[in-house]
């Protein structure tokens, strides 16, 4: 195991390189494209919150291709995929009593939407 | 998992009451935790995504109850016990052999 | 995974100052001290990389730096372009890289359009160009709240939006970090860009401020 030195933390963390994967994957997703994000309770990690479950949005768009975080959590690997801005209208997330002219952003792997 | 975390949506924690000019770190110990779990982190035995989920299986109760940076020291002796790096007995020795420096006798509890 | 059931939050102990003879650390205190003591002693810790990493993020990196950025913004146009185009490059230009801010996102606020950032479920937050995130942004009445009350909020924090501004909340639920650019007051045009750095606040830059022409809070 490598030990991170004094010396060392100043390049380590201004090289981080992050989550995203220089890969070329077909994007399923569009931005404009309508869909619902799936109604999953994985017991595992995941970064879909439950307010967005089974809820539609519009794709706002593609951020590019990243680690999938809940396979990498599990150690059973990066499974590399798009991930999109989604735009939620707050109505859609709490009822017609929401108030209008408001919206919701979630950042959602490829793996987390249907079309809707 | 649907854990105390996912927080989006929930009522009644009141209003969200900032503090003016807050300092980084409130606590030495904040610091430490802090520096503790990203240089761990560096030892590459877990990922990001392997510590976000181990701070959410703090049981959701103690999760609500508890501050941030207790959110991180939970985590981190999670990932340092469940990669087998430090055993839960040596944490217990240290924490009772650290108390009874402090009190300057056996800790009769605390 | 046992943990020390006695560890109750000892409030009448400051943690700050257990050299006072005899005075317990705190629940916490006392167990990080004791991790830190393992870690040091079997070799996975150094104690240095560990007092570099405190110092960076206590006194290197804050919102200063996104505080340069949005000044740029606001004053050279063909910065900005690039700033909204590739948020990552142009934060590079600043030397504004690394962990938690791989992958930027600039969200600009516009006279119908406010931008407000969350992380409902942790506390993601884009550290190069704002540092570490203040307790609110990390606790429960910001987490939850920020998505389903985020005109109650602002009004928290003194902001009151028109009825026709459109309301744009993100939640950093991947590994894109967000930066609000908010609105350059009126009044300000003969400002330096180093003057308007001053001006921009940390809230602001969250989307749970706006910067005042007149003062710097």
């Amino acid at each position: 195991m490598r030990v991170l030195k004094g010396a060392d933390v100043e390049q380590v963390i201004r090289k981080s390189g992050g989550a995203r994967v220089h890969v070329e994957l077909p994007a399923k997703f569009k931005a404009g494209d309508r869909v619902v994000a799936r109604n999953l309770h994985p017991l595992g990690h995941t970064r879909l919150p439950r307010y967005a479950r089974g809820r539609r949005g519009v794709i706002d768009r593609d951020h590019g291709v990243f680690i999938f975080p809940d396979t990498h959590a599990a150690g059973t690997g990066q499974k590399p995929q798009h991930v999109y801005a989604v735009r939620f209208d707050a109505r859609e997330l709490w009822g017609e009593a929401a108030e209008p002219r408001q919206f919701v952003y979630l950042d959602l792997w490829e793996s987390y939407l249907d079309p809707a | 998992m649907n854990g105390a975390h996912d927080l989006g949506g929930m009522h009644g924690f009141g209003p969200v009451d900032p503090e003016p000019d807050e300092p980084v770190f409130h606590h030495d110990w904040e610091r430490r935790v802090f520096a503790l779990n990203l240089a761990s982190g560096f030892l590459g035995q877990w990922n990001i995504d392997m510590s976000r989920y181990a701070r959410e299986q703090m049981p959701a109760a103690e999760y609500l109850a508890t501050t941030y940076y207790e959110h991180w020291l939970f985590g981190l002796e999670h990932l340092l016990v469940k990669k087998g790096l430090v055993k839960p007995e040596e944490i217990e020795a240290r924490v009772a052999e650290l108390r009874r420096q402090r009190v300057g006798r056996p800790a009769a509890g605390s | 995974m046992s943990h020390d059931h006695d560890h109750h939050h000892d409030h009448d102990h400051d943690p700050d100052h257990p050299g006072e003879h005899g005075a317990p650390l705190s629940g916490p205190a006392l167990r990080v001290k004791a991790l830190e003591s393992l870690l040091v002693e079997k070799g996975l810790v150094d104690p240095v990389a560990l007092d570099q990493l405190i110092d960076r993020y206590e006194t290197k990196v804050g919102p200063r730096n996104g505080a340069r950025v949005v000044a740029r913004a606001w004053t050279d146009p063909a910065f900005k372009r690039r700033l909204l185009d590739d948020t990552s490059s142009a934060m590079a230009e600043f030397g504004y890289t690394g962990r938690q801010g791989e992958n930027m996102v600039v969200v600009e606020n516009t006279p119908t359009i406010h931008n407000m950032v969350v992380c409902t479920l942790c506390s993601c937050y884009p550290w190069p160009v704002l540092g570490l995130p203040p307790v609110w942004y990390k606790s429960a009445p910001y987490r939850s709240r920020a998505v389903i009350d985020p005109r109650g909020v602002l009004r928290e924090f003194g902001v009151e939006l028109r009825d026709d501004v459109e309301v744009r909340v993100w939640d950093s639920t991947a590994e894109l970090r967000y930066l609000v650019l908010p609105l350059r007051p009126a009044g300000t045009q003969g400002m330096s860009e180093e003057q308007l750095a001053e001006i921009v606040t940390r809230d602001s830059m969250i989307g749970t401020g706006v910067v005042n022409g007149l003062s710097a809070r």
